[in-house]
């Protein structure tokens, strides 16, 4: 045998605690006498670099991604979790009833849901809906408990940002109520009505970065087009906008 | 029996004059808190005597988040991604051992295919664990290589979660109930493949590092551990094991399905570095082997049993849980007060916390040097450490 065989397991039953497991012992080879001691040294070494030099003769083996020259061809499995994001029906409209289910499901309080009563319907609807990357932890928690299936979590990994006020997004672009609800309303300027604009970093939110000059978010919530009932008006000045409240 | 309890402060005073004007004088260095080979912050003050060492203080704390007290505000599910972040390595065990737990009090039933899937996923994590192990066991003994070779491996299996659960590090996976999502359509055969380009390749492993003269040297008779001292100090999984003891949770609590796998508990002769050592490479061989008796007869049935938004009513009492992660015991102890879903208090056994103060007991008597060899087979997460 020689000094280095790693298939010398022990198989053996031994008890504890009134079980009998079986048991493999790891192999354990005494070193050879002195001159044959060195033969083997030479021999252990002399197979690794073997090994490594495979490796350099068939680069075919190779796995190193060469990211980010790759960032073209990058794929993420669906279910990759990165930032969160809305859904969209195929009329750009959300399907946030703002029920704030996920604002008690998420651990560390990352989602603050605000809502309002509609201008028109007075029902209970959805104003701004505000994540707050820097602390999310991406657990999910706020997938699996919306029951509207209206929030998802995207692929977009690459968030850096100057300023950590950046980081803080209202996910919404439109206000109001959820496609479900606006789809009952049959006229449409009161169904344009009951929508509004919002712009990701705007609003009375603490910490939040529209009043930074020339920043902008590197991996901002995709923005679907406002549709044909949403506003086209130029955007009214939002509460608070740039200010910055602490 | 006495306990002296004595504060860093005493422990770190001058040491004394020589006795003898040939002696040399001890003296104390700080290894850490940021020192390649303790994988994170962890201080250790050496006490030496020229380059012998003659007492180690570990120093835990740099990491500590407090998690459990967090915990105490949060409910059962918002736990589990915070046990993602404990020992991160194994963070599918560590989101089983509160599932369980919180299963236990609130008395949730699961089912085959929910276990069958856990199994899976926590020995394909141990895997990974042990190959990110190996590599890095590799590095802090002077070989570069090992570790591009490790993370490689780890790589493979890491694209395998990050299909399923979405994740590649913080799983979130297990929770009460069931799991998150049910397996990807690809799963079985990604596994299948996987696990047949494993088995040669920690023979690979084994060609290229195992048999290196240079770890031979420093692993073999150096910090030997024996079965009664690793007892005593609370030491669990594979550092347990290397002593010779063959306590693994698998075998004895029967948990998940693994009653129903065939697979052997890999214990160490003697207890040194190099036992500890090769039990984590024949655990590989063993976590293949169950791996590949489960991935073939995945049962079917609902892989959440539970209402998202429901509470999770734990009736009041005290309740204990534990599973075997990749470095031992992780355990959690939950007081329900019966009042809310929120346990209070919450409390982890983390495995890396007992195999931290082995090191008291291993290293005087070793040189500097033996140090890294004995801390790097102890295997320590330190985020496990201080919580």
């Amino acid at each position: 045998m020689s000094f280095m065989d790693f298939t010398d397991l022990r198989y053996e039953k031994r008890t504890l605690g009134g079980k009998i497991l079986p048991v493999v012992v790891c192999p354990r080879f005494n070193p050879r006498s002195q001159p044959m001691r060195v033969f083997d040294a030479v021999k252990g070494l002399l197979q690794g670099m073997r090994l490594t030099l495979g490796y350099l003769l068939s680069p075919s083996k190779i796995v190193t991604q060469q990211y980010p020259e790759n960032r073209a061809t990058l794929k993420f499995p669906e279910r990759y979790r990165a930032i969160l994001k809305f859904k969209y029906d195929e009329n750009g409209l959300h399907k946030c009833t703002g029920c704030k289910n996920c604002e008690v499901a998420c651990p560390n309080a990352s989602i603050k849901v605000i809502t309002r009563d509609s201008v028109i319907t007075e029902d209970h609807e959805l104003d701004r809906y505000i994540w707050r990357l820097d602390s999310c932890m991406f657990c999910n928690a706020c997938v699996q408990a919306c029951p509207f299936d209206a929030i998802e979590m995207g692929h977009a990994f690459e968030n850096a940002v100057y300023d950590r006020r950046l980081l803080i997004y209202g996910l919404n672009p439109i206000a109001g109520p959820a496609a479900s609800a606006l789809e009952n309303e049959e006229d449409p300027e009161v169904r344009r009505r009951m929508s509004d604009p919002r712009t990701i970093l705007g609003g009375p939110i603490p910490l939040n970065g529209a009043g930074l000059p020339n920043l902008k978010p590197v991996a901002a919530a995709p923005f679907v087009d406002p549709l044909p009932i949403a506003v086209t008006d130029p955007l009214p000045p939002e509460d608070g906008e740039g200010e910055e409240v602490s | 029996m006495t306990v002296t309890i004595r504060t860093l402060n005493e422990l770190l005073q001058p040491s004394h004059l020589p006795a003898h004007p040939l002696a040399t004088q001890e003296y104390f260095v700080n290894m850490g808190p940021q020192h390649p080979i303790s994988h994170g912050s962890l201080r250790l003050v050496l006490r030496l005597d020229g380059e012998t060492v003659k007492e180690v203080i570990p120093v835990p704390g740099f990491v500590h988040r407090g998690v459990e007290k967090m915990c105490e505000s949060l409910t059962p599910r918002q736990i589990v991604p915070y046990t993602d972040r404990l020992d991160y390595l194994s963070a599918f065990m560590n989101n089983w051992a509160i599932t369980r737990v919180v299963e236990t009090a609130a008395g949730i039933e699961s089912n085959e295919r929910i276990e069958t899937i856990r199994t899976l996923m926590s020995e394909l994590q141990r895997i990974q664990s042990h190959a990110l192990w190996w590599g890095v066991t590799g590095m802090d003994l002077g070989a570069f290589t090992a570790f591009l070779y490790g993370f490689r491996e780890r790589e493979v299996i890491s694209e395998i979660f990050e299909e399923t659960v979405g994740a590649r590090l913080t799983m979130n996976y297990i929770q009460p109930g069931g799991v998150m999502y049910d397996i990807h359509p690809n799963f079985v055969k990604r596994v299948k493949d996987v696990m047949a380009y494993m088995k040669p390749i920690i023979d690979e492993y084994d060609t290229l590092l195992s048999g290196n003269v240079i770890l031979q040297e420093r692993c073999r008779n150096i910090g030997i551990l024996s079965p009664e001292k690793a007892i005593a100090l609370g030491c669990t999984g594979p550092v347990l094991r290397a002593s010779g003891v063959p306590y693994d949770l698998r075998k004895m609590e029967n948990y998940g399905v693994y009653n129903k796998v065939d697979f052997n508990v890999v214990v160490g002769a003697v207890g040194d570095c190099w036992d500890r050592y090769y039990v984590r490479m024949q655990e590989m061989r063993e976590s293949i082997r169950i791996v590949e008796q489960l991935i073939d007869s995945i049962p079917e049935g609902p892989t959440m049993t539970l209402r998202y938004n429901l509470p999770i009513e734990m009736p009041e009492g005290t309740y204990y849980s534990q599973v075997e992660t990749a470095r031992g015991v992780f355990g959690a102890f939950l007081v329900a007060e019966g009042k809310s879903e929120k346990p209070y208090p919450l409390h982890f056994r983390s495995p890396n916390y007992n195999n931290l103060w082995s090191v008291t007991a291993l290293a005087p008597g070793w040189r500097v040097a033996d140090i890294i060899a004995i801390l790097s087979s102890l295997d320590l997460v330190i985020p496990d450490i201080d919580r």
